[in-house]
């Protein structure tokens, strides 16, 4: 697997395609982040976390998750989200994706990409944000030509979540 | 002398106590701090709560941190295979001594001066103990344990007051309907995996006010999930069914088709094959018929546990729904704030693909992202705006429990119903919950030592 190189067109391929996807998450366009983004194979998961001493590693429980997605739940999300119920997001929250820190490899079809990632979400008056913080592990492919996510391990810096619900998209 | 009048929580006791037989309840209890700050010292600092599962701590030296109010716990099974609840604090100066949530081991060691404690809570050690602490006897300094510890199917509770009644007593009418779901074979239920844990910003009474019973808020607050095919059963059908006063303070609802031969979900929709396993052997026959005709059960174990089994899908285009079982506790985090932990449940004699089924409908619809909870955090937050509302104060703001009343909608009592408490046909009704808040009002009032009735017979 080898390491792609900042300012190389890849590199730059990848950068422009998480700024892009942070855009549609931004405004709402979650089935066209869905539909032209996403791969039909996704496996898209935000695996539960616990505090352990730092002899047994970082927390991550094996086979728990937050959300444990495929394209098919995803869809369901996002047209739970188009009804007219969706209390939950509607006033939406605002939100908005601060994507750094992105490290890509390659190896053969696959890239694979690390992302540090800050979502900051307030609702009606909060003056107080949302903070969700964490790693992006995903690995995009190319279908027919156009980068797709095809997988997507969001590690968060948390335990215990401290936001109204996870209606958003990570 | 100093001259101690009525508390305002005291006031809003006395509102409830009032306004209860009306169907009305003061908002305040949902946002005062004298109330929040008595809550946890009568109701958890005496009630039986729930911690943990025991599948979750099946080895020796397993161990979780849990929380009886706002204070933590080690639940830990011993070198005996004894399960030992015990409050995470140093006999020496206070400090934490359990600084993980799960784990195993054999010991714990506190940080601040090395005080080691085994599994059973029983001090063993502490540095150069000869020079520091010889000639003082260990017994005596463990680690404080919880008054009393009892499990029922594998459910592990604990209470802090030593005049509790035995845990079966306490249930009273509950257990039985415990027992009709995890009961309903030889093999029981285990967690999958570790519980979520999130934090919003409701009071922890709006949890068990909504899993008591609250089925009238599924058809406009999660309208959404019939519109994705999440739920099979329609809103109106699903309001057919009984509300349950099982015993003082627990409550419980289950959806239910009037007759054994209508189409829909059995067995709240587990599978075929698991149901192929159930029997009477550990249960009653009319235990298994209600667990046969129900398709939706929900519950509220006095005063913060609740349990939910229902057919669910997260993705009703790939799956049909599939019987999912959850379990969660709200535990109060400041009178504003409710942590919301969250297991799932399985038998344990399900396949492997069953259980990936089940987890996965579960995940995707009762869990902090899933269809049907992200919406139910919504409307509470805005509860305990209101209950902190001096507003609501000023005009004697009440809630309406008024559902199921005489003379209210159209459930009737039940008159044969062959399980134990008070039972509503349809469940357009809120006694479940005028139920709780009856049995919350008594131990909130009553004096260290007393308890109120656990049966409506007494």
């Amino acid at each position: 697997m080898g390491r792609v190189m900042a300012g190389s067109p890849l590199y730059d391929e990848v950068v422009q395609w998480m700024d892009i996807e942070a855009e549609l998450l931004d405004e709402y366009r979650e089935r066209e982040w869905l539909e032209g983004m996403v791969s039909q194979e996704v496996v898209y998961q935000v695996p539960l976390r616990q505090t352990v001493e730092r002899a047994r590693g970082t927390g991550f429980v094996d086979g728990v998750y937050h959300l444990d997605e495929t394209y098919g739940s995803l869809r369901s999300r996002v047209a739970r989200n188009e009804t007219a119920y969706a209390w939950a997001e509607d006033p939406p929250s605002r939100i908005r994706h601060f994507v750094t820190n992105i490290r890509a490899s390659e190896d053969g079809d696959a890239i694979g990409v690390r992302s540090n990632l800050l979502i900051f979400r307030t609702r009606q008056e909060q003056t107080q944000p949302q903070l969700l913080s964490g790693e992006r592990r995903d690995v995009l492919r190319r279908e027919d030509g156009v980068l797709k996510l095809y997988r997507r391990r969001v590690l968060l810096d948390l335990t215990v979540i401290g936001t109204h619900n996870l209606s958003i998209f990570f | 002398m100093t001259i101690t009048g009525p508390t305002r929580a005291d006031a809003l006791l006395d509102a409830l106590d009032r306004g209860l037989p009306h169907g009305e309840i003061p908002v305040g209890l949902f946002g005062n701090q004298e109330i929040y700050d008595r809550e946890l010292r009568r109701l958890f600092g005496r009630c039986w709560v729930f911690l943990a599962h025991e599948s979750e701590i099946e080895a020796k030296g397993d161990y979780v941190l849990r929380k009886i109010g706002e204070d933590s716990f080690i639940v830990i099974r011993d070198e005996h295979g004894g399960i030992n609840v015990l409050f995470d604090a140093c006999r020496h100066r206070g400090v934490q001594v359990c600084r993980s949530d799960s784990g195993n081991t054999s010991h714990f060691r506190c940080p601040y001066h090395g005080w080691t404690y085994n599994t059973k809570g029983d001090l063993v050690g502490a540095p150069l103990w000869r020079n520091a602490f010889g000639g003082m006897p260990k017994e005596g300094n463990g680690l404080t344990k919880a008054a009393k510890v009892a499990s029922y199917h594998g459910l592990v509770f604990a209470t802090l007051d030593p005049s509790a009644p035995p845990l079966e007593e306490y249930l009273g009418g509950m257990a039985w309907y415990l027992d009709l779901l995890f009961g309903l074979n030889e093999h029981g239920m285990e967690i999958v995996g570790a519980p979520q844990r999130f934090v919003i910003d409701a009071n922890w009474k709006s949890g068990s006010d909504n899993f008591a019973g609250d089925d009238y808020h599924l058809g406009t607050l999660h309208r959404s999930v019939w519109e994705i095919g999440a739920f099979p059963v329609p809103f109106r059908e699903n309001m057919m069914g009984y509300h349950v006063q099982a015993a003082p303070g627990h409550s419980l609802s289950f959806s239910m088709a009037p007759t054994e031969d209508e189409p829909g979900p059995k067995f709240f929709g587990f599978p075929e094959e698991l149901v192929a396993t159930f029997d009477t052997s550990r249960i009653s026959a009319h235990q298994l018929d209600i667990a046969r005709r129900s398709r939706v059960m929900v519950a509220n174990v006095f005063p913060n546990f609740s349990i939910l089994a229902l057919p669910m899908t997260e993705d009703g285009a790939h799956h049909p729904p599939t019987g999912v079982v959850t379990i969660r506790t709200w535990q109060p985090h400041g009178v504003g704030q409710v942590e919301i932990w969250n297991w799932f449940c399985v038998y344990k004699n399900m396949t492997p693909a069953q259980k990936d089924r089940a987890y996965r409908a579960g995940l995707g619809t009762f869990s902090m992202g899933g269809a049907f909870e992200m919406d139910d955090t919504e409307p509470w937050i805005t509860v305990s705006r209101t209950g902190r509302s001096v507003a609501a104060d000023l005009l004697d703001f009440k809630l309406n429990y008024q559902m199921g009343m005489p003379g209210v909608g159209i459930a009737k009592p039940v008159e044969d119903w062959p399980g134990p408490g008070i039972s509503y046909w349809t469940r357009y009704e809120e006694g479940v919950q005028r139920n709780l808040y009856r049995f919350y009002g008594d131990m909130m009032r009553a004096e260290p030592g007393a308890w109120p009735k656990f049966s409506f017979d007494d």
